[in-house]
């Protein structure tokens, strides 16, 4: 074992808590290594004194000081509970109230029976569409033997009943 | 549910009911307490007082500051003993809050250095410390020497940082195990050994010279 491991094990060495094998290690290491074995004996005359420091005492009042404190914390959680439980009383009886006078409403109002009354109907015209204005051009048609040439068409047509067709102005919208 | 707990008393009066009290386990107490019994409380505080003073007092150097705060103590547990956890151990949760308390009194101080420094030259210039290092029948130089010796050792445990005497003073003085102090410091198992390693290699560092 060297120095760094002692080191290293020290705590657990102080505190006996090493295995067989390492104690045997660490104790073998002390008897070689005077360094080391001075750090260890230091440190435990060092713990040796703390631990042997005096223990002081609770001063003679302390304990009147604890009792009053908790005399007074006693009665500020049974005052906190009372209040709590006042506030919650009157909260209760409050809303007990309420619900009474309505039960005791509703109950008056079924006896006495009231015409049924609707609500009033409300309609609305619905706005005209507007239809797009389309002007169909009046057409012209003439009726004429096909095939002849066109002196005797000519001659034709002065023989022959003109035909118009017979065209309306209207506005589709109208109908 | 404290107080409906409290319906229910032990069976015996008095003195009977003090002696029962003292012979029972600290979980015990605790159940009697929390069953209603008001003077399990005061049997809780007779059996730690004076630990939770010294740990406290040696982590914090003030006699009066750790006073109140045992109280502090105290009053915690009384209020929140229902809340407690009653699968772990009393003690290690007695110690946790007087741990917080001292470690908030540290670090209020530490914002206030003109208190510190006060209650420090206080501390050390107190004429009413109990003398209980000295042996009486020694001869007054030996008493000084003792003495002298005290002041230097108390005077080595506040030199060690905040984290290290705290580990310190709960394993040396408590004499609490590892895994306590973990679940006190609320640290983990290597940091309390390493702090632990730490802190009495420099307190025997700081001492080994009046030792010899």
């Amino acid at each position: 074992m060297d120095c760094r491991e002692f080191q290293d094990n020290h705590l657990a060495f102080i505190d006996d808590t090493l295995s067989g094998i390492e104690l045997v290690g660490m104790l073998r290491h002390i008897a070689e290594c005077e360094n080391c074995a001075r750090h260890d004996a230091t440190v435990r005359r060092s713990l040796m004194l703390f631990r042997n420091l005096p223990r002081i005492e609770p001063s003679p009042e302390f304990s009147e000081r604890l009792h009053s404190r908790l005399r007074e914390l006693r009665d500020t959680e049974r005052s906190a509970t009372f209040h709590h439980s006042g506030k919650f009383a009157a909260a209760v009886a409050v809303a007990s109230m309420l619900m009474l006078g309505y039960i005791s409403n509703s109950l008056k109002n079924v006896d006495s029976p009231r015409d049924i009354v609707f609500p009033p109907v409300v309609a609305s015209l619905p706005e005209p569409e507007l239809a797009p204005i389309t002007t169909p051009a009046p057409a012209l048609v003439a009726s004429a033997a096909a095939g002849l040439p066109i002196w005797t068409a000519a001659l034709f047509a002065e023989v022959q009943p003109l035909h118009f067709a017979s065209a309306d102005l209207r506005l589709t919208s109208a109908h | 549910m404290r107080s409906i707990a409290r319906k229910q008393e032990i069976p015996n009066q008095g003195a009977t009911v003090r002696e029962r009290l003292r012979a029972m386990d600290d979980s015990a107490v605790v159940t009697a307490f929390l069953g209603g019994e008001e003077r399990a409380f005061s049997e809780l505080v007779e059996r730690y007082q004076t630990r939770l003073l010294n740990f406290i007092y040696r982590t914090i150097g003030d006699r009066e500051k750790a006073e109140d705060l045992v109280q502090d103590v105290f009053i915690r547990v009384y209020r929140h003993l229902h809340r407690f956890d009653r699968s772990k151990k009393f003690s290690t949760w007695a110690y946790t809050i007087a741990s917080n308390l001292a470690k908030n009194e540290l670090r209020n101080r530490s914002r206030n250095p003109l208190v510190l420094m006060q209650t420090v030259q206080k501390n050390w210039q107190d004429d009413d410390r109990p003398l209980q290092f000295e042996d009486t029948t020694s001869r007054p130089d030996d008493m000084y020497r003792k003495r002298h010796l005290r002041e230097i050792v108390e005077e080595s445990v506040a030199k060690l940082p905040e984290h290290h005497r705290h580990v310190f003073v709960l394993r040396e003085l408590e004499g609490k195990s590892y895994e306590e102090i973990a679940e006190i410091t609320d640290c983990n198992l290597g940091t309390v050994k390493s702090r632990l390693n730490r802190a009495r290699n420099s307190f025997a560092e700081i001492v080994a010279p009046y030792m010899d």
